[in-house]
């Protein structure tokens, strides 16, 4: 028998610093939901608009990138089996890119203000440099390397470059410089965002979480390890002729690459889930059901880009922008704050007490009853808000968002009960 | 005072330690591989279902403790080990049952 008496658990960092990120993330998540709300009906025309701007990168860095920075911190030490290099780096990021983002989407709100561009894009690059000299010093030093440490590597490379390629886009706006179109370097910024940063790290992440909740045994990760290497071939590729015009035969090329390892990565996670042995799925699981299978609709969507100018359509970027920040990640995000948040506060508050008190079930640290109701009000907020964009129904669009607004107000409640439990 | 010691009791203390993800105690779930029992010292070897869940500290920790606790004088040793892997086929009728299998 092979022994192994290394504690991850001991490698974790503070529970005050992924707890810092977590609600600031949940923050972030309600004033999103409001401010789709309060301007529902700016939120129908074209999407590079200043306060679709502001609104989405409420979401991408102030809810999505917060969480991941806080997972990542909890998670690469425990899944890598390694000490995050440093607390007082991931500490002194926090206040940094909470700033840059304060700052960015203030500054998008109000295009005409005086404050720079540039200004929060340093911010956050530097915010994000940080993050990555903590995840790969601490990687560097890892002994058992796997899957789920390329995933993460690559989304950190791409994380990288999506902030880089954000401050360039800043600068051009502050003073335009860029040769070539805006929105060229714009369509890298989100591709390079969605598929190499937030896809790469839930993907990754999800090899390790999904079979640990599901209890799935038996399978195969071979078409996971082709997922990886495809994804990243067709970002590479992507980046690299985004820099130069016409581009669009060698834009179905690398696209179609990137849609074939989606598809095997969505057949992996699918064959994961079939091989599950807790058949039936609890609310956490049941969102993240819901939120892979909404991935696979924004894949195909992706793909179909390839082929058509989707600019033209009316509000086909919206949908997109709302299928894929609501409905795929947002989604998947809450789905797994109910199975990892009640685990943190467990960890943080009960585990010395084992054997000595009675300690409470996970799934007793919140209303799962409340949060069933969360998830119906969540999908239905969601497929209302698409079916009104898509045919620009203004009043149906705000009946929409109120919907998804009291959706995050009861996720908020009951993760409220948990950091109190 | 080892002599009152059994296999038995030693797994009848562990079938309260309750995996807080899955609420099923360790016995069921398979978990506990070997006891081994000597003069004032009992090593227990152990795996968990996943390699790298995050939970074993906790778990480890409580397995010591509730046994030192229940039994004065003993010195507990958790060996956490991952071959032989853990399997679904090692879980007891009843974990199954209340699984859905």
């Amino acid at each position: 028998m092979i022994q192994n008496n290394q504690i991850a658990s001991a490698y974790s960092p503070p529970f005050r610093i992924v707890a810092k990120y977590f609600i600031a993330a949940i923050i972030s998540f309600v004033i999103f939901n409001l401010l789709l709300t309060l301007n529902y009906e700016d939120i129908s025309g074209h999407h590079f608009q200043p306060k679709i701007l502001s609104v989405t990168h409420i979401a991408t860095l102030g809810f999505i990138t917060m969480i991941i920075f806080g997972a990542m911190f909890q998670l690469v030490p425990v899944v890598l089996e390694v000490k995050l290099f440093s607390t007082i780096l991931a500490e002194v990021q926090f206040w940094i890119f909470s700033l840059g983002i304060i700052l960015l989407v203030y500054k998008f709100w109000h295009f005409g203000s005086a404050l720079s561009f540039t200004l929060p894009a340093v911010l956050l690059n530097t915010a994000m440099l940080i993050f990555s000299v903590n995840i790969i010093a601490s990687m560097v030093k890892v002994k058992k390397w796997n899957l789920t440490g390329t995933y993460l590597a690559s989304s950190i490379f791409w994380l990288l470059t999506t902030a880089v390629a954000g401050l360039l886009l800043s600068i051009n706006l502050d003073t335009p410089f860029i040769k070539l179109n805006h929105l060229q370097y714009l369509k890298l910024h989100v591709i390079t965002a969605f598929v190499g940063w937030v896809g790469m790290v839930v993907m990754g992440v999800s090899f390790k979480l999904i079979p640990m909740f599901t209890l799935s045994h038996d399978y195969k990760l071979n078409l996971a390890n082709w997922a990886v290497a495809l994804i990243n071939i067709g970002l590479l590729g992507v980046n690299w002729i985004m820099h130069y015009p016409d581009t669009q035969f060698y834009n179905v090329i690398f696209g179609s690459v990137i849609f074939a390892g989606m598809l095997l990565y969505l057949i992996q996670i699918s064959v994961i889930f079939r091989k599950r042995i807790r058949k039936k799925l609890d609310v956490g699981l049941k969102f993240t059901a819901i939120s892979l299978f909404i991935l696979g609709i924004t894949t195909l969507l992706n793909f179909s880009f390839l082929f058509f100018n989707y600019e033209n359509v009316i509000n086909l970027t919206l949908v997109y922008g709302i299928l894929f920040l609501v409905g795929f990640a947002s989604t998947l995000i809450v789905g797994q704050m109910y199975k990892i948040v009640p685990f943190l506060v467990w960890y943080h508050k009960y585990s010395s007490k084992v054997g000595i008190e009675k300690v409470p079930m996970l799934k007793d640290m919140f209303n799962e009853k409340l949060a069933e109701y969360h998830l119906y009000l969540m999908i239905s907020g969601l497929v209302i808000s698409i079916i009104s964009l898509s045919f620009q129904l203004k009043v149906l669009l705000l009946f929409g968002f109120s919907i998804l607004l009291i959706s995050s107000i009861i996720f908020s409640f009951n993760m409220i009960k948990i950091f109190r439990s | 005072m080892t002599s009152k010691i059994t296999k038995e009791k030693i797994t009848d203390i562990l079938r309260t330690v309750i995996d807080p993800e899955i609420g099923i105690n360790i016995v069921d779930l398979g978990l506990v591989y070997d006891i081994n029992i000597s003069e004032n010292n009992i090593d227990i070897t152990m795996t968990l279902t996943t390699p790298g869940c995050p939970m074993h500290g906790s778990i480890t920790n409580w397995v010591k403790r509730i046994i030192e606790m229940t039994i004065p004088d003993i010195s507990v040793n958790v060996n956490l080990v991952w071959e032989p892997k853990w399997t679904p086929d090692k879980m007891s009728e009843e974990a199954k049952l209340q699984l859905g299998m």
